[in-house]
């Protein structure tokens, strides 16, 4: 893959793997939904920030709501596996899960957020 | 669509990319969106625009989507307004909640585009259907017989036609016996029941020209057009003797139902009323009740043709 998502300098990027291709929504080729996608991806830099400040800050209340609402706005927006990343990290926060297993888990949905794409396949 | 408006279709959702989307999913239903983020403004919406279907997001900051279906069913105003849930997918104790709270559907999020949208449409369809129902106002809303305002101007038209053609119109009036004891001692939900019950042997046991109304409260009328005095009383022997029989009832509410029918019948002259036919039928109840209930009396018209 070409269009390696780019990675902003300063970032923690110990769980990023490089090796791991753009995210395409399975709406792509869906021309009513190629302009929705496209304002959804752009907002994920903000989502992703709110997460990291969020968990250096150990704000449990922010985490779960952001995760919530990606878990609800992943899928419909054809990117089901940030809904079910956002759906363990929500999960781990009500279950007041160890800060190890919530980081690995908040570090993998940023890692997905920074990869999904809005370009067609 | 039977409806000739658009239909108007309220989201409230705190997550801001849920409505942009949805916009979109709905975009072949023609109906125009209206946005709120928080349940209070939501509220307000749906209170000074009542739209014709509410997507309720169930978990919100601040007012959950239940506190704000709980104030809508409260209301009067908005008490018929359709409410879909939208609800995770692992949230199914939700799903029973939503229904509870009188909730018509849920759609659990992400949602799957064609199926937000066959469950939206749905609810458009019912509600369009609903409100021709109330404007057009010819039918009962427990019962699904015939209402008061059809009745009275059924009625009149039989009698003008009886009239026209120099033929017979028979008339019951039927009222459940000690109903309001049934109401008092097993809730009216159960009293509902038994008025549900009571309409569907009504239709059942009546012929397919007989037109069966709910008069009010627990009072039924039958017209029976072209029809004589013997063949009207004839009908509610029927009626009296399925309404004993019926095994329904006493699934209901552990015991028989029995009702009291006065018939009267008029070949009508041309200045006879609904009001005249009515108010023989109804003395002629008045009799059977005195009589001891589950019987049915038939009425004199003095001052109009009766035919027997």
């Amino acid at each position: 893959m070409q269009d390696r998502p780019s990675i902003a300098p300063g970032v923690n990027t110990e769980h990023f793997n490089a090796d791991q291709e753009p995210l395409t929504s399975q709406f792509a080729a869906d021309p009513d939904m190629l302009e929705l996608i496209g304002m959804f991806v752009r907002e994920l830099p903000a989502r992703v920030e709110s997460l990291q400040q969020a968990l250096a800050r150990s704000d449990l209340a922010t985490l779960s709501q952001v995760a919530h609402q990606l878990k609800g706005a992943g899928g419909g927006y054809g990117f089901p596996s940030i809904t079910s990343s956002a759906a363990e990290v929500e999960r781990l926060v009500k279950a007041k899960a160890e800060v190890d297993s919530l980081h690995e888990a908040v570090s993998d949905l940023i890692s997905l957020c920074r990869r999904a794409s809005s370009n067609p396949r | 669509m039977i409806m000739s408006r658009r239909q108007k279709v309220l989201v409230i959702d705190d997550s801001q990319q849920m409505h942009p989307l949805i916009q979109v999913r709905l975009r072949g239903l023609g109906v125009e969106l209206i946005s709120a983020y928080d349940g209070q403004t939501g509220l307000k919406i749906a209170t000074e625009e009542p739209p014709d279907l509410i997507l309720l997001d169930v978990n919100m900051p601040g007012m959950s989507g239940f506190e704000v279906c709980q104030v809508l069913k409260e209301s009067s105003q908005t008490h018929d307004i359709p409410v879909i849930f939208l609800t995770g997918a692992d949230e199914s104790v939700n799903k029973v909640k939503g229904f509870d709270l009188g909730a018509v559907d849920y759609v659990t999020k992400p949602f799957d585009p064609a199926e937000l949208c066959a469950r939206v449409r749905a609810a458009l369809n019912t509600k369009a259907l609903m409100d021709l129902l109330t404007t057009q106002g010819q039918i009962d809303g427990l019962t699904g017989l015939h209402n008061r305002r059809y009745f009275d101007e059924r009625l009149g038209q039989e009698l003008a036609a009886g009239h026209r053609y120099e033929r017979p119109v028979g008339l019951l009036m039927i009222d459940l016996d000690h109903f309001k004891s049934i109401n008092d001692t097993f809730g009216h939900p159960k009293g509902d029941q038994v008025l549900r019950k009571f309409a569907d042997v009504l239709t059942q046991t009546c012929r397919a020209t007989d037109v069966t109304c709910r008069y009010g409260g627990e009072e039924f009328a039958v017209i029976l057009p072209a029809s004589t005095l013997e063949l009207s009383h004839q009908c509610g022997v029927r009626v009296l003797d399925a309404i004993r029989k019926c095994p329904d009832f006493v699934d209901i509410i552990g015991r028989p139902v029995t009702a009291s029918i006065g018939v009267a019948c008029a070949v009508p002259s041309d200045r006879m009323t609904p009001a005249v036919l009515v108010e023989a039928a109804d003395k002629a109840l008045y009799a059977a009740k005195v009589a001891g209930r589950d019987r049915i009396a038939a009425a004199e018209l003095a001052h109009s043709q009766t035919v027997v």
